[in-house]
């Protein structure tokens, strides 16, 4: 970071800590029920982006279909719940480590191919993960989907009749992800994947494993990706294949990452902070079944990103260019 | 067991006597209740073949369009399916406000869509051209959510159908049924298909095309302006996707999201036929609509699909120049 | 002066003292394939609406008026859940009403739930009442209740006219509503000894019906009982008389019996037996002068006989009605209390066969069961059992 001007160096230190605080004292503010519900949405996406921008944005190679993962994460936390009671917060390891296996033997796959070939290889995983799901029937509940009963509050259950706790886990969980997109923003890995992006022959030449790194950030990605899968059952009380693996799941993330920033860390956080609200004035506006009509807007900023601002919004913001690698 | 005020009678018995010959919900009057014995295997079988060429037809109209955008401008149109829905939509209005049957429709909607095409191309598409995969994945994935949202915003979520006078009627060869609307739009499909083949193998301006598609430096230096080219081949591209959602019309659902369902199609076509390869994506529609149907009839229903996506897969595994092996290699 | 004084300031608290509107939150599909379910659902409410305020309103609480809060739930489930909780977040909801697609309300049943507000619904799925909720009360059979039903009509039948049936088939949509119904149907069809030729989950936003039909085809099967919505029951229907496929037709309801499969096959549907969770012309309704006025209204004012998902939702507004005035409150947990305990016998909300609505403990009205009816001039006529008939079947049909 450059130390120009001492004095905004030391308001950048304190800025991040007033942004903490207000963010963790907001609960008790709030006006109603509905909004922190926005706001654990906001949270939700923003952690959601964040573990696709290790793929799609760090590494550049484009996920068209990480809903996928968000519902081998979602399906064994909600089956394991549902069937043998085990709370969501033991529930979701086998729904990581099956994200994780799936992630390794995709990876091994699909990365030999390139560009428009991936981005297929990956939408048609996407659907077959979700047709599945679907056909499966005896096991997964189909269209039926599955639907956790809500049996009053339980901590050990992770049920909440109040919004406030799952502020905190949504928040938490954000952390987390961020945290793990920071550390791989500044170590080794995370060099080797910006020079796999920006040109993977001249990165082999080098010496770079791509092979090896390349799946190693999609299993991370899949893996946080899962674990709020995870918590997704836990808040929504309801999945079904079509909700938590399908396309427009799948766009909504990459739209939060793009949109926000590729390759920054607070990048999606700025993308969340911009597509949840504009889908919930959206669903005010128009309701019902127009209510996707907010996605027009995305679009528009998408294009307009990409033809003039690739790096994602975060690079209009002051300073914001500093969020990404120093060349 | 089921508690409440729900008394199950006693069970029947039946003696076997004569029974009357109804006629029952239907508009041919039986001879007796069924079916008849089991059907043979291998009418099912032609049956299911038949149903899945007739859908390959149209599959081939649409994959022919992505396929020379691809061959001339190395442009992965990720909205393909959008002009598919929008042609849809165009047929739909003009059925229901003019009373046009979607065979006259066709007439007016490649026309427009060709202009149409060639606008976004020049605002949009154009601009990604050479650009990394990436910006043209996204930009093409934007232009898709933008179409679909648009018209979700304009028509509203609702499933539209056209209804045709022809709607129910079938065509019998022999024990095979053949629906018509499907057997129309399975015409259609393969002739236009065939038409743009001829186009780029007889025609100068076609030849151009391929000039362009093939070797781009050279085609400059005899004179053609690939811009032009661009517009034209993303212009037929799209309007062809358009003209194979008019016939669509008949039988399948109108709605937003619709393409979607075709886009995913399309693309594996193309990657069996191999990119850029006009009769590969031909025959592999062919092949694809036959695997639908058969998964669909032997498998189960709801894992159509499925049976698409392995050759997909495997096909961008082991073979992603495509089956007849003349695509462009990444 | 002073009277005057005291007259005025009467005059003018009076309104504040005269009762508030009783808001009650409908839950509809009002976009999406469920829309013309969501219709008729929403027809039936209003009139209901209307009539309770028409004639005085809620006594026990002054002649306070019912307003309905009309949400549109999409028809995507997964969308349900978030409606819901942006309308009850008012917090001036006594009751609600919904939601027409038994996925729809299964997705919203935590919501509702958490919000402690009741729910009395027409969803049919087995599952409403089986997660311990206690916030929810159905009105109707249960899809389960369904599937029986029309196997033992079969039963009937074919004792009736002796008819040799060798196999039946099933072909059910894939959510909440045909699979809770198919499973009924399996369980009686064994009961009762018929061989199961086909049982076979479709999506019911598909476009072609051709594979399915050449699958009932291929089985053989003498009897077909399809459980679908509006589209795909005309897609089915006609199908299968374009594939010559013409196998004795006993629908599952919803689509098989509201009004726009008759305008879609025409006379083609006279004939088709099918069961429902509510008729227009059973014995309770047209024995009664004020039940029979409302069928006979609605069909004045909307131009087709009142189809079932209307008839329900009227009942479900007089049921809450009749709650809230023995609960004499607007406080959505008394309410609930009430519509636990309550017994109704007559009125209007008597509409739900056969004429006495009671909920037993896990929120299920004790008492209903389905009926089956037959398509006769383009109207669906109730033809058993024989405590709800009023019609005969005609056989051979045509």
């Amino acid at each position: 970071m450059g130390m120009k001007d001492p004095d905004r160096a030391s308001s950048k230190k304190y800025a991040p800590l007033i942004l903490a605080a207000i963010v963790i004292l907001v609960p008790l503010a709030a006006p109603s029920r509905y909004f922190l519900r926005t706001l654990v949405n906001i949270f939700f996406f923003a952690a959601l982006g964040c573990a696709w921008n290790i793929i799609g944005g760090y590494a550049g190679q484009l996920s068209l279909g990480h809903a996928a993962f968000v519902a081998l994460g979602a399906y064994p936390t909600a089956l394991f719940l549902l069937n043998w009671n085990i709370p969501p917060w033991i529930g979701f390891i086998p729904g990581v480590v099956l994200a994780l296996i799936v992630a390794y033997l995709l990876g091994r796959l699909v990365f030999q191919l390139r560009g428009p070939y991936l981005a297929l290889a990956t939408l048609a995983f996407a659907e077959i993960v979700r047709i599945l799901l679907l056909h499966f029937r005896e096991q997964t509940g189909g269209s039926l989907g599955v639907t956790i009963p809500f049996r009053g509050t339980s901590v050990w259950k992770l049920q909440f009749a109040s919004e406030q706790p799952y502020y905190y886990i949504c928040l938490g969980l954000l952390g987390f992800c961020l945290y793990v997109t920071q550390r791989i923003h500044h170590s080794r890995m995370g060099y080797y994947l910006q020079a796999i992006k920006e040109n993977q022959d001249a990165a082999e030449n080098l010496g770079v494993n791509l092979s090896g790194n390349k799946v190693r950030a999609l299993m991370i990605s899949a893996a946080l990706t899962a674990l709020m899968g995870g918590f997704y059952v836990a808040y929504f009380y309801y999945i079904d294949p079509d909700s938590v693996a399908g396309m427009d799941l799948s766009i909504k993330i990459l739209l939060v990452a793009i949109i926000g920033g590729v390759g920054t860390v607070w990048g999606p956080v700025v993308g969340a902070c911009v597509l949840v609200p504009l889908t919930e004035i959206s669903n005010y506006l128009f309701g019902g079944g127009r209510a996707g009509a907010s996605l027009i807007i995305y679009a528009v900023i998408l294009i307009i990103v990409v033809l003039f601002s690739p790096r994602g919004l975060v690079a209009l913001l002051p300073g914001g260019i500093q969020s990404y690698r120093s060349e | 067991m089921h508690t409440g005020g729900f008394v199950l009678p006693v069970c029947s018995s039946g003696a076997q006597v004569e029974f009357p010959t109804p006629a029952q919900a239907g508009a041919f009057p039986r001879e007796e209740i069924g079916t008849g014995p089991r059907e043979m295997n291998t009418i099912t079988l032609l049956q299911s073949i038949v149903n899945g060429l007739m859908m390959g037809g149209v599959y081939a109209l649409i994959a022919v369009g992505l396929t020379l955008i691809f061959g001339v401008m190395n442009v992965v149109n990720f909205a393909h399916g959008e002009f598919v829905m929008l042609g849809m939509v165009l047929t739909y209005l003009l059925h229901n406000y003019l009373g046009w049957d979607p065979g006259v429709s066709i007439l007016l909607v490649i026309p427009v869509m060709l202009g149409v095409g060639a606008l976004i191309q020049k605002a949009l598409i154009s601009r990604v051209i050479g650009q990394s995969d990436e910006t043209q994945i996204l930009l093409t994935l934007g232009l898709s959510v933008l179409l679909t949202n648009v018209i979700l915003l304009i028509m509203g979520p609702d499933y539209l159908s056209v209804k045709t006078p022809y709607k129910l009627s079938v065509v019998a060869l022999g024990p095979i049924l053949l629906s018509v609307p499907r057997l129309i739009a399975f015409m259609v499909g393969l002739s236009f298909s065939g038409i743009l083949w001829l186009f780029l193998n007889r025609t100068t301006l076609g030849k151009a095309l391929r000039a362009v598609a093939e070797k781009p430096e050279v085609a400059t230096l005899m004179g053609i302006n690939p811009k032009k080219m661009h517009w034209l081949a993303f212009g037929i591209g799209i309007s062809l996707a358009a003209g194979a959602g008019s016939v669509l019309t008949p039988f399948f659902y109108t709605f937003p999201s619709v393409g979607g369902l075709f886009v995913l199609i399309a693309f594996v076509v193309v990657v069996l036929g191999g990119m850029g390869n006009i009769p590969g994506a031909i025959l592999g529609a062919l092949v694809i609509g036959i695997t639908e149907s058969l998964t669909a009839q032997y498998l189960a229903l709801d894992l159509a699909m499925l049976g698409v996506f392995i050759i997909f897969v495997l096909v961008l595994v082991f073979k992603p120049a495509g089956i007849l092996g003349k695509g462009k290699l990444y | 002066m002073v009277i005057g004084m005291i007259g005025l300031a009467v005059a003018l608290v009076s309104p504040a003292l005269a009762a508030e509107d009783v808001q009650v939150a409908l839950f509809v599909m009002l976009s999406g394939p469920g829309v013309d379910l969501g219709k008729m659902s929403r027809d039936g409410a209003e009139m209901a609406a209307e009539d309770i305020n028409g004639s005085g309103g809620i006594k026990a609480l002054g002649g306070a008026k019912i307003k309905l809060i009309v949400a549109d739930v999409t028809s995507n489930a997964a969308q349900a859940p978030s409606v819901t909780e942006r309308t009850l977040s008012t917090g001036k909801i006594s009751g609600a009403i919904g939601y027409g697609a038994s996925q729809m309300t299964l997705t919203s049943l935590p919501v509702i739930e958490k919000s402690q507000i009741p729910l009395v619904t027409s969803s049919i799925s087995d599952k409403i009442t089986q997660q311990g909720y206690k916030y929810v009360f159905e009105i109707c059979p249960k899809g389960s209740h369904f599937g029986a039903t029309q196997v033992l009509f079969l039963s009937y039948l074919r004792k009736k006219y002796n008819l040799p049936i060798k196999q039946i088939g099933f072909v059910y949509e894939n959510t909440a509503y045909g699979t809770s119904t198919a499973e009924g149907l399996k369980q009686t069809a064994l009961k009762e000894g018929y061989k199961i030729g086909l049982f076979e989950a479709y999506d019911a936003k598909f476009t072609d019906a051709s594979p399915l039909v050449t699958k009932i085809k291929a089985s053989g099967v003498d009897v077909i009982f399809p459980v679908s919505y509006t589209t795909d029951a005309e897609l089915i229907i006609s199908t299968m008389q374009a594939m010559r496929v013409n196998p004795l037709v006993i629908g599952g309801g919803a689509g098989f019996i509201w009004p726009d499969i008759y305008k879609s096959l025409g006379e083609k549907i006279n004939g088709v037996f099918s069961v429902g969770s509510w008729s227009w012309d059973s014995k309770n309704i047209m024995s009664d002068p004020q039940r029979r006025s409302v069928v006979e209204r609605y069909k004045k004012r909307f131009g087709t006989f009142m189809p079932e998902q209307a008839g329900e939702h009227y009942a479900m507004v007089w049921t809450l009605k009749e709650a809230i005035e023995k609960a004499r409150s607007t406080d959505p947990k008394k309410i609930r209390d009430a519509l636990s305990s309550i017994e109704i016998t007559r009125g209007p909300a008597a509409l739900m066969q056969p004429g006495r609505i009671k909920f037993n403990e896990t929120g299920w009205n004790l008492y209903v069961h389905p009926t089956m009816i037959q398509w006769q001039k383009g109207e669906p006529r109730t033809v058993y059992p024989e405590e709800d008939a009023t019609h005969e079947v005609i056989w051979p049909v045509k």
